[in-house]
């Protein structure tokens, strides 16, 4: 899409772009300025970006205790932060593993009943969350994977597995199979192709699916909640902490946010080549 | 003694034909999804009682009871219509602006990187957070929007707190958090494209809005597939951002799908109709994605023909 | 150690001593004051070891659910005591009020043994205790053998005490009949008036006594900054029960008419009507803006912030408000509040913070040796002395003259308030399976009346039909 663009054109893009980045960040913006400012001056009339900042929300947060305008409280932020580190982490490996063969197999070795079984997989992720939850806490109670991190791991395939062998398997399908045939040819194994040249080349898009699977498992709610007891929830559920019945404590809150968005943007940041090219479906290789 | 392994696995590997390959490597993802499937059948025959768990004594098999009850419940037909409009409006809109955004960041330079990867933020934010911190920049008090709100002089907009307004408060937040999942999607698809469509059709003079609409569109259909599939499913089933913005009022206005089954689960304990109405909703669901994928291998077919 | 400070925990316990004298010998001891509470406590629980075997399930671990709320956090403050006294290990979940409800049912519903025991308010079991999720505790309440003579049931209030017992027969009220006791009070809210005493002296406004003077002097303190009456107004069962219900109990409404066994509507009487029309144009011309979307946190928040006048809500809200670094603490004050100019003394709905038994729990005789120490009278003036156990349900802790002077001297009208309203306060909803629904019914039609959607007296009328089909769709109609 090469094309040259008139000054005109320029310009409008430009101003577009902003208002574009205006609308996205400014929430953000705010979020990270109401982190920095007791509840206090976030319930100041009318707003302003005139505040003297204070680390308060961020310190309580990671000693543990806040003081609010109650009683001083005690919370486990740090302790949520690990768990939704752990599961997200364990969960999108655990999709990976089990994901991108099956991806493989459905591109590569167009088989019987190839297409019904993606569309099954794929399915899981239209079941309504709340209706396989409920059933499974019983189930779960009986078989002891109640209150267990395999349990959640178990739970978040949901999640992870239909999104990556989605998004990979449209990548190794556009990627040509010329280069796997010639090295099969040369006598390697269906395994050794799939793991020197297959892998490799759809590294972008496992990438790129990984990350995506990883943010909606960061940002799942409700089935630690269900299933799991109060020291193996996420931060989803422990930013609620700050919702206390002596009020809501914002500054807090906007803290958690910004701490919980950090991993995830780290993360993407270091994926940042991979992320664009990845999701492109293999196409540019084609 | 790396020759006995190495004749070992030769072995191994024979024994796996061919033909049973793609099974064993599809299998153990198949196995760790099916394990829902016992629980989704069970919320099926949950969907075929009468079972409101403060009554126990009154439960028994009413067979279609439930779904045949719906026909004729408004709150059922509001709350179809409800999560149809906040379904499309929302992937109609966030379409739009994705594809909008992308187009603005096509190029690849380092500064459009950064952007693209920036704008993923609201993504990152859990919905039920970003709900929260956009109640309280809406509030009519001291919220940041109000503020700004007066200042181009429209006093009281009273965003979810209003039946005309709470709709497309909720569906602003969802735009916020969920475009940047479709822009993603949608740029790296127009960053895929081939070059050599536009280097021709530029050789013929079609002017650019006519390249956009008859080759970049067509050409980028499978990721607008994509992501609309993907959004739309959870669209319908959006839970997250309306209960912590308005618990579904004023009024009926938002007792989308996840809403109401969610209250008659947690608060009645109406578990019949609340598997029901989920099964409802996963049948919509289905129905939604079988014309979609259809659509998107014959679609990504053709796309790969072109090339 | 310590021997000194145990020695004078011992004479007042004897009562040679009175409780203003300990506590000024225990800081001249250089004892901080919540310290020498827990240490009195632990004087005053050794007290009771002499008569009661408590160390009967020592060695034993339980385990409870709590909601993130400064009730737990007491408990969680002297736990230690009952550890030392029983020679158990309590082990606690702690879950955001937000979602701990969630949390709950999905627990008992699943049959789970995790918790032994948890936190729940009386409306909850009306669920539980016919799901058969939670035990009654009457036999052990009565059993000498499992609960210690100190333990004193009858100085629990009675409203309170009954307002958690229920017979499970639909539409019998609260304590009647062959009420099981599902659940025991911890800590409770009577609805009444919290005002800005600064922005009513200053706008000349008295403290409005019924609901006609409460409409008039909401709309007197409204400015451009300021809305003069804070009332919830969510999409739920929260936004009925609070100062709504006991304004509309004040007027003898019920919600429910329960006739040969029969469940029926009664929310559209004329008397209903005119209180709802009231109640709606308060809202209208002096509640918040976005009310639609108000609960306990906005509600609470607004007041503390200065953007309210007045809340008409739970007393301990208003309570919360007047300390900490919210901007109006020091300005509150309180009053009690009757909405009916006939009525000779308020009548306010209750929400009361209670503990239950897990029906699915391992250990019952253990878990009920936590029960009696955590609602027991040595914790209950702890709380309340030493941290914000209030509203106590025990009249011994009102009566205490410490606690009563600690309220007086920062919660203006507190006090006197909670004096007056008492006798009348318990719980005024007719107890029956579909209480979430029909509330939740009640407020979202209350949302469209108060959006001009709907004409007051057309939406009751059709909220009574509503709530009938749904009773008899329930076979309880």
């Amino acid at each position: 899409m090469q094309h040259h663009q008139s000054k005109l054109e320029t310009v409008l893009r430009a101003l577009a772009l902003t208002l574009v980045v205006l609308f996205f960040m400014f929430p953000i913006f705010w979020i990270l300025l109401m982190s920095l400012q007791t509840n206090e001056t976030i319930l100041r009339v009318p707003p302003s970006v005139v505040f003297e900042p204070t680390l308060a929300n961020y310190k309580g947060i990671i000693t543990g205790r806040l003081e609010t305008s109650a009683a001083s409280l005690e919370i486990n932020f740090l302790g949520n932060l690990w768990n939704s580190i752990f599961l997200s982490v364990t969960s999108v490996t655990l999709a990976l593993v089990l994901g991108v063969p099956a991806a493989y197999a459905f591109a590569r070795l167009k088989f019987k009943g190839s297409e019904d079984i993606a569309f099954t997989l794929l399915s899981f992720r239209f079941a309504p969350p709340l209706l396989v939850l409920l059933p499974l806490t019983l189930y779960f109670q009986q078989m002891g994977l109640a209150d267990t991190y395999i349990g959640l791991i178990w739970v978040y395939q949901l999640i992870c597995l239909p999104l990556i062998l989605w998004i990979v398997r449209g990548y190794f399908e556009d990627i040509s199979p010329d280069i796997e045939n010639a090295y099969r040819i040369a006598g390697h194994s269906w395994f050794a192709t799939f793991r020197k040249i297959a892998l490799p080349l759809a590294g972008p898009g496992i990438a790129a699916a990984g990350l995506l699977a990883f943010i909606f498992a960061w940002n799942n709610f409700i089935f630690a909640l269900v299933l799991a007891s109060a020291d193996k929830q996420p931060v989803t559920v422990g930013a609620l902490a700050f919702i206390t019945a002596s009020g809501i404590q914002y500054g807090q809150i906007a803290a958690a946010v910004i701490m919980s968005i950090t991993p995830t943007l780290a993360l993407a940041l270091y994926a940042q080549k991979y992320l664009v090219e990845g999701l492109s479906l293999g196409a540019v290789k084609g | 003694m790396s020759d006995s392994v190495n004749s070992n696995t030769k072995r191994k590997r024979r024994l796996i034909s061919r033909r049973a390959l793609p099974y064993v490597l599809s299998l153990p993802a198949l196995l760790v999804c099916a394990g829902i499937l016992v629980p989704f059948v069970t919320a099926i025959y949950y969907s075929l009682q009468r079972y409101r768990m403060s009554q126990p004594w009154a439960r028994e098999m009413n067979w279609g009871e439930n779904y045949v009850k719906f026909f004729s419940d408004s709150d059922f037909w509001n709350t179809l219509s409800v999560s149809l409009q906040y379904a499309f409006l929302t992937v109609g809109f966030e379409l739009l602006l994705g594809l909008g955004v992308a187009l603005l960041l096509v190029r690849r330079t380092r500064v459009n990187n950064i952007i693209s990867i920036l704008l993923l933020m609201p993504l990152m934010t859990a919905p039920a957070l970003a709900a929260l911190m956009w109640k309280l920049m809406t509030n009519p008090g001291f919220g940041i929007l109000n503020y700004f709100l007066t200042l181009v002089g429209i006093e009281d907009f009273k965003w979810g707190a209003s039946p005309s307004s709470a709709l497309f408060t909720v569906v602003l937040v969802d735009i916020w958090v969920y475009t940047p999942f479709i822009m993603i999607l949608l740029l790296a698809g127009l960053r895929s494209l081939p070059t050599q469509p536009f280097e021709a059709a530029a050789l013929d003079g079609v002017p650019r809005w006519q390249q956009f609409y008859r080759i970049t569109l067509p050409m980028l259909m499978p990721y607008l597939l994509t992501a609309a599939l993907f959004r739309l499913l959870e669209s319908i089933q959006q839970f997250d951002i309306i209960y912590a913005m308005t618990q579904g009022g004023p009024g009926d206005t938002l007792t989308v799908f996840q809403v109401e089954a969610y209250l008659n689960f947690f608060q009645s304990t109406n578990v019949g109709r609340s598997a029901a109405l989920l099964m409802v909703l996963w049948a919509i669901t289905f129905f939604i994605s079988n014309i979609f994928i259809k659509n998107w291998l014959r679609l990504r077919e053709r796309a790969r023909g072109e090339t | 150690m310590h021997e000194k400070e145990k020695g004078l925990a011992r004479d007042f316990l004897e009562g040679k001593l009175s409780r203003r004298e300990l506590i000024k010998r225990f800081s001249a001891l250089g004892l901080t004051a919540s310290s020498a509470g827990v240490l009195l406590n632990m004087q005053a629980t050794n007290a009771l070891a002499a008569d009661f075997d408590w160390k009967a399930h020592s060695g034993k671990t339980i385990k409870v659910l709590l909601n993130k709320h400064p009730y737990a956090d007491a408990m969680i403050a002297n736990l230690d005591n009952f550890k030392e006294l029983t020679g158990m290990d309590v082990q606690y979940d702690i879950f955001p009020e937000d979602v701990y409800f969630d949390k709950v049912t999905a627990a008992l519903s699943s049959g789970s043994s995790e918790y032994d025991a948890f936190m729940t308010g009386a409306y909850m079991t009306w669920t539980y205790g016919p799901a058969g999720w939670v035990e009654d505790l009457n036999p052990w309440i009565q059993d000498p053998a499992k609960t210690n003579p100190n333990y004193n049931w009858d100085d629990m209030l009675e409203g309170v005490r009954a307002s958690c017992a229920w017979s499970g027969v639909p539409g019998e009220e609260v304590g009647a009949g062959d009420a099981k006791q599902w659940c025991i009070p911890w800590g409770y809210e009577q609805n009444n008036l919290a005002y800005n005493a600064e922005m009513l002296d200053a706008a000349g406004v008295a403290v409005p006594t019924n609901i006609d003077e409460l409409m008039a002097a909401a709309a007197t303190l409204t400015t451009d900054n300021v809305y003069g009456i804070g009332v919830r107004g969510s999409r739920s069962w929260a936004t009925i029960h609070p100062g709504f219900l006991s304004g509309y109990a004040n007027f003898g409404q019920k919600d429910l008419n329960l006739e040969d066994g029969k469940l029926s509507a009664a929310m559209n009487t004329d008397v209903s009507k005119e209180f709802h029309g009231k109640w709606v144009k308060m809202i209208q011309d002096s509640g918040a803006k976005d009310w639609a979307t108000h609960t306990w946190y906005q509600v609470g928040t607004d007041l503390g912030a200065g953007k309210s006048a007045m809340i008409y809500d739970a007393d301990i809200l208003g309570y919360f408000m007047n300390g900490g670094d919210n901007a109006m603490a020091g300005k509150l004050a309180y009053a009690p509040f009757a909405a009916n100019p006939e009525a000779s003394a308020p009548t306010p709905n209750i929400w009361i913070w209670s503990l239950a038994m897990s029906k699915f729990s391992k250990d019952k005789d253990a878990t009920w040796n936590f029960l009696q120490w955590a609602s027991g009278p040595e914790h209950g003036l702890f709380g309340a002395t030493k941290m914000d156990f209030v509203n106590p349900v025990r009249k011994s802790v009102w009566a205490d003259e410490m606690f009563r002077e600690r309220l007086d001297a920062s919660y203006p009208g507190y006090v006197e308030m909670h004096d007056i309203s008492a006798p009348g306060a318990k719980i005024h909803f007719t107890p029956q399976p579909l209480f979430f629904d029909l509330t939740t019914e009640w407020a979202s039609s209350m949302q469209q009346m108060v959006a001009g959607e709907i004409p007051v007296d057309e939406g009751l009328d059709k909220l009574a039909e509503s709530v009938n089909d749904q009773l008899k769709d329930a076979g309880l109609g």
